[in-house]
């Protein structure tokens, strides 16, 4: 593990660990083969209980329930929270009302995407901040070093003048190595000035004394009559139904203390994050399922969470936000979540730069997956209507009679309601033996294979 | 995982049923498992000389392209054209109607490499 001060970029190797079984694995058993269970981002995870295509489906037409309890889930709270994460991340943050959540991005200080994330106000000076699996050791080490003081903060003027003055050495709490109490540190005569008082602590710690969270997903039009089921309450029935996009509420499902969030990562408008105790949160998956029973509502593995992603236009970390493209949230087509009116975030002055300058973006793109017609898969090329090489699919999934891609792709040549086509990379040796290329630059003329539509940036359903 | 007796199996998990010297050639149960909803299959080019593991067809499902190898040294001889209207043959019936292509065997030894049914089902439990 390294923290680099360089030129602003934050590096982290992480550390190599074996996978282990998610806070769900004995129920994931129970519903599907083993030979279904694989490792992903350090946990052992179903990729699908009956069919990918399967709990697509449910999804769109009753409901689906995902283990999300591999997701980072990190407390910042103290008086200084609220400025803190308004650094440390893109979007609007004091402005935020408390029980509503937005969505940004967490910079390193030359502009990288280390991370996007939901934040979740539950009051004044407490944050819930939701993190991707994969990059959960990054960005807990990565506030941890911005507390320390060792974490470049502005990179063009670090040391003591700009907001680095903020983030003074050994000022705020160390967040995942302090193990007592949750108290926001004091500004006592002893410590310098201007350190913020903040404290992170990783909410799904099992050694953590009160307030466990993990996070699992109901997702699809009869998630709403699901939760339902769950309460004998009808004004706690009332107040969910009530409950807006990013909005949330803090009852009891079933017996057990839930955050209920509408947020999800499927398109669906009616869609819910559930995050309980660790220790609760099999009965309550138990509970969920048996309740949606009637309704239709099935568990859903990654496949289906995949699928279900990219037909809506979400981006993946790595795939459509940053990665071997160093994709930045303007070229996700996330330019709203980055507020470069604010006076300052860590990464402004590169983000003030990539909004001038960028010139490909993220598109979805509807071609046709009839019966024979082959998946196009990532880096396969796309083409606009001369046979130009413009870009290069990031991600795609089947969905019936129909696939997406979502393509990183020239902007002027990636307009909503545009024809363009994709090639085939060669995928064996007998393809490429036939002449079929292996690896597509832009402004390459190439043959398309298949011709599709550039269709809307994202789809709700 | 079901494994048929009487074909010779691989550790990439091909199935070969020989009959005189032709072979006809899948995937095994365990693969197409593995794979899940198969949607595209690549076929051979009938009168192709394949050696022993090298790249006789792609089977594609929703989430991965993976490489079908040869487990005989042959010619092919026919394929399973059905496949390409209907992937799924693969997924619902991988020792029968899913079966992928027919080689004429040009080199009986190489069969002594591949595994009967008892060897891959140890083979199975040790993955």
């Amino acid at each position: 593990m390294q923290g680099s001060a360089s030129a602003g970029e934050f590096v982290f190797e992480p550390p190599a660990t074996e996978p282990g079984p998610s806070v769900l694995y004995d129920e994931h058993v129970r519903l599907t083969s083993k030979s279904h269970i694989a490792a992903f981002a350090g946990y052992l995870m179903p990729l699908w209980y009956s069919s990918i295509a399967e709990e697509h489906r449910a999804v769109r037409e009753r409901a689906g329930l995902f283990d999300c309890t591999h997701m980072g889930v990190l407390e910042v709270s103290g008086a200084d929270a609220a400025e803190f994460l308004n650094i440390v991340t893109t979007n609007e943050v004091p402005s935020l009302k408390v029980g509503r959540a937005r969505y940004g991005y967490v910079l390193d200080a030359a502009g990288n995407v280390l991370d996007d994330i939901i934040i979740d106000r539950r009051r004044e000076n407490n944050f819930m901040v939701v993190v991707n699996a994969a990059n959960e050791p990054k960005i807990k080490f990565y506030l941890h070093e911005l507390m320390e003081g060792r974490a470049t903060v502005d990179a063009e003027q670090d040391g003591g003048v700009g907001y680095a003055h903020r983030f003074p050495q050994g000022r705020a709490r160390d967040p995942m190595h302090d193990t007592s109490r949750l108290e926001a540190p004091t500004n006592g005569g002893h410590s310098p000035p201007y350190g913020l008082r903040v404290a992170v602590w990783d909410m799904r710690d099992p050694n953590r004394a009160r307030d466990r969270r993990v996070d699992i997903a109901l997702q699809g039009p009869a998630s709403m009559d699901t939760l339902a089921r769950l309460t004998d309450d009808a004004a706690v029935v009332e107040r969910i139904s009530q409950l807006k996009s990013f909005a949330f509420l803090e009852e009891q499902l079933a017996g057990i203390d839930c955050l209920i969030c509408r947020t999800g990562y499927t398109g669906s408008t009616v869609a819910f994050e559930l995050f309980a105790d660790p220790k609760q949160t099999p009965r309550l998956w138990d509970l969920v399922l048996e309740a949606g029973k009637p309704l239709g509502v099935v568990p859903c593995g990654l496949g289906a969470r995949d699928s279900l992603r990219i037909e809506a236009g979400l981006p993946l970390y790595g795939h459509e936000l940053d990665g071997k493209f160093n994709i930045s949230p303007f070229g996700a087509g996330y330019g709203w979540a980055v507020k470069l009116d604010k006076e300052f975030f860590i990464g402004k002055a590169a983000m003030q730069h990539v909004a001038q300058t960028y010139d490909m973006e993220v598109s979805r793109i509807e071609m046709p997956a009839t019966r024979g017609v082959r998946p196009i898969r990532p880096d396969d090329a796309i083409l606009d209507k001369r046979g130009t090489c413009v870009g290069w699919v990031l991600s795609a999934a089947k969905v019936d009679e129909k696939q997406y891609a979502l393509a990183y792709v020239d902007r002027d040549a990636a307009q909503e309601g545009m024809k363009v086509g994709a090639y085939y990379l060669a995928r064996s040796q007998s393809q490429v033996e036939q002449g079929r290329a292996q690896a597509a630059d832009k402004g390459q003329k190439l043959t398309a294979d298949l011709a599709g539509t550039v269709v809307s940036r994202f789809a709700k359903f | 995982m079901a494994v048929q007796q009487g074909l010779l199996y691989t550790k990439d998990h091909e199935w070969a049923k020989v009959e005189g010297d032709t072979a006809t050639v899948g995937i095994t149960d365990y693969a197409q498992e593995q794979l899940g909803e198969i949607v595209f299959v690549e076929l051979p080019k009938v009168g192709k000389e394949f050696g022993v593991h090298k790249e006789l067809a792609v089977v594609e499902s929703s989430k991965a392209a993976s490489d079908v190898y040869c487990p005989v040294a042959g010619k092919v001889a026919e394929v399973n054209s059905q496949l390409e209207a209907k992937p799924e043959l693969i997924n619902g019936d991988c020792y029968g109607s899913g079966w992928i292509c027919k080689l004429k065997i040009t080199d009986k030894k190489s069969l002594a490499d591949l595994m009967d049914a008892k060897k891959y089902e140890e083979y199975l439990k040790t993955l």
